[in-house]
């Protein structure tokens, strides 16, 4: 990387000094009198700035990911050629000055491969993050078996070795705890955004949606701290002990709970939205044949917005199963397989963190595992995004 | 005896008169949008409202089933009867007069639901039938009613908003009959039809003549004098004019009408 931030460096000082020529090379073509000029002198200096940059970025991109993956340092050559497509850019830009060229249309074209580099880089980051678990996890497998990990039923890392790496109590707990933080995120959210759009006066809506959006700027660290010193002793007193159902002040319940209160303003925010995209022909349609509000809302408004409803309770969900601190601090870290809500379980997660905080060799399978547990959760959750775009999909055009 | 002959001389002439307004005024906020209009509309009869833009017809319409009540700025006061019945009386429930004056809007609006569940919404929530077929029975006269039954038959399951325009809006009718109300009030039904789906809601029209008592607004003064009896001319929230479609067309009396049909002002 090292060798290609400089050459990168020199290519943004170029692009600089690149605006301010262009601009003045512009005046001096057209004799001091903009009026002459195709494009202003901004236009040609924006162009020229453009393509010295953009090609030299996109290469620096490629070159980066290239030498990555073969596992080599970028040499002097690679340097050599980004420099290259910065001065030819900037010396091709430069020399094509003149009345009557059009700087405007060529800066559009620069724009629109600037976007494209963008979007790019960001494909290209998940990609990359894929790739990175993949081959970790490859090493993983080579060295434990792939039915001890996917159907083992007992956890227990052992840092001498002769581990049980069974991810099903993990993937137990983290369904578990997140099915718990949908039950209570879901409705108290949907009521929310229901009393929010279809019955709040315009006052009360612009207190209450900001107060409700509150809770999604909280740190998930705070909320952790709100289930260990607050929810969890009170779960365990009031309704653990008393109904016999353990004495663990870190339960699922407590983790289940938080989370749930942390994913309301996702569902609320977004079913909001949508409820008020729903047209109000619908609404006005439905009461003019003399049925209620609420009977609007249920037989009318819901149905239509359904897809985007679903849509933001499986991006909840997303946020649920990744979810690491809360459980931490409200479910604890000890991997059960147990119906009870109230005992300690973990999940996926946490275990990955405690997996790579511990000082062991980096090319164990206890260290390796996280590796496995990570791609199988972004497995999960990108099949929960997929399946969320597919509803959406499929049921958009019902009203318009 | 002479007592009884004069009740009923009464009752007969209150069963033409079906809606009777009087001294209705409308404010939104602080625009007052309706100014003191007295109107009678009879029964078994297409009512028409003209008017240029934002001359108050579609909100006056809009008083007749307390549509009006779910906009939070909108006052009505004055006195409005159907039968002689006020319905801003607090006795009176909005939503039951809601299904008694059936209401059809400007652009179809169908429900995302399918043909048949469509039309079975307004019976459904009121209880119209004892079981399913009783609500097949309705869902199909309704259909027939509206004309659109021959299109619809083999496709009740497939959802309401797959149907063309013209049909969509005949759909929205049929939802409409299907409460079986007294009064349908149409609010510009066919001002995004086109001009074939337009005749032949129009001639629907014509037909409900037979069993509803029907308000029209319309923009167009063709569709009026096609379709109406009784035309009602309003302008700047007055009902200036109101008289049979004939007087109105060939012999306005205030020339503020006059001007309306000929194209000078509006």
């Amino acid at each position: 990387m090292q060798s290609l931030t400089t050459p990168l460096l020199f290519v943004i000082a170029l692009a600089v000094i690149g605006y301010f020529v262009a601009k003045s090379r512009a005046m001096q073509v057209a004799g001091g009198d903009i009026r002459l000029l195709v494009s202003l002198p901004r236009q040609h200096a924006l162009s020229t700035t453009l393509a010295t940059l953009v090609p030299a970025c996109g290469a620096v991109l490629l070159f980066a990911l290239y030498s990555r993956i073969a596992g080599t340092t970028p040499g002097w050559f690679l340097s050599l050629v980004i420099l290259g497509l910065g001065v030819t850019g900037f010396a091709l830009s430069l020399i094509g000055i003149k009345i009557e060229s059009r700087a405007r249309t060529y800066s559009e074209r620069w724009i629109m491969a600037l976007l494209i580099f963008s979007s790019t880089i960001a494909i290209m980051t998940t990609v990359g993050i894929v790739f990175s678990m993949l081959f970790e996890t490859f090493n993983f497998f080579g060295q434990y078996d792939w039915r001890d990990f996917f159907f083992s039923t007992t956890w227990s890392p052992n840092f001498r070795g002769n581990s049980d790496l069974g991810i099903i109590p993990l993937l137990w707990g983290t369904l578990y705890v997140s099915f718990i933080a949908l039950l209570f995120a879901v409705p108290i959210g949907l009521f929310a955004a229901i009393y929010l759009s279809e019955y709040a006066s315009p006052r009360m809506r612009s207190v209450a949606k900001p107060a409700i959006e509150i809770l999604a700027g909280i740190p998930t660290i705070v909320y952790g701290l709100f289930a260990l010193i607050t929810v969890g002793p009170l779960l365990r007193d009031y309704f653990a002990e008393p109904m016999g159902f353990g004495q663990s002040a870190s339960s699922v319940m407590t983790a289940g709970l938080v989370m749930g209160i942390m994913l309301i303003p996702f569902v609320s925010s977004l079913s909001d939205d949508i409820i008020n995209a729903v047209p109000q022909a619908m609404r006005d349609g439905s009461l003019g044949l003399g049925a209620t509000p609420s009977e609007t809302i249920r037989q009318v408004v819901i149905p239509a917005a359904l897809p985007g409803i679903v849509g933001a309770i499986l991006l909840a969900a997303s946020r649920a199963i990744g979810e690491t601190m809360i459980v931490v601090l409200g479910a604890g870290a000890a991997a059960r397989l147990s119906l009870n809500p109230f005992e300690a379980m973990t999940t996926v997660t946490v275990k990955i963190v405690s997996q790579l905080t511990g000082d062991t060799d980096f090319a164990s399978p206890e260290t390796l595992v996280a590796f496995a547990l990570g791609l199988t959760l972004f497995v999960i959750t990108l099949g929960l995004n997929v399946f969320a775009l597919y509803i959406v999909r499929k049921y958009r055009e019902q009203y318009e | 005896m002479e007592d009884m002959i004069h009740m009923d001389r009464a009752m007969s002439a209150q069963q033409d008169i079906k809606i009777s307004a009087k001294g209705v005024q409308v404010y939104y906020g602080d625009n007052h949008a309706i100014k003191d209009v007295d109107v009678e509309i009879e029964d078994k009869t297409v009512t028409a409202f003209i008017g240029p833009s934002g001359c108050g017809k579609s909100t006056f319409l809009r008083c007749i089933n307390r549509m009006n009540d779910t906009i939070d700025v909108a006052r009505v006061t004055g006195d409005i009867r159907i039968d002689g019945e006020d319905i801003y009386d607090p006795k009176v429930d909005p939503v039951q007069l809601r299904a008694k004056v059936g209401m059809v809007f400007q652009k179809p609006n169908p429900f995302p639901k399918s043909i048949y569940d469509n039309v079975a919404y307004g019976p459904k929530i009121h209880g119209l039938a004892r079981n399913k077929a009783d609500l097949d029975e309705i869902v199909e006269k309704s259909l027939r009613k509206a004309a659109l039954w021959n299109e619809a038959k083999d496709r009740l399951d497939s959802p309401g908003t797959g149907l063309s325009g013209g049909q969509q809006q005949r759909l929205c009718i049929a939802r409409a009959i299907a409460t079986a109300p007294e009064v349908l009030l149409m609010d510009e039904p066919c001002s995004a039809l086109d001009p074939i789906a337009t005749a032949q809601v129009e001639e629907l029209i014509d037909e409900l003549r037979q069993s509803y008592s029907v308000v029209i607004v319309t923009h167009s003064m063709q569709q009026a004098a096609r379709v109406s009896q009784r035309t009602a001319f309003f302008h700047l929230g007055n009902l200036v004019e109101y008289d049979t479609t004939d007087k109105i067309f060939t012999n306005p009396q205030d020339p503020r009408t006059e001007s309306y049909i000929s194209g000078r002002i509006g």
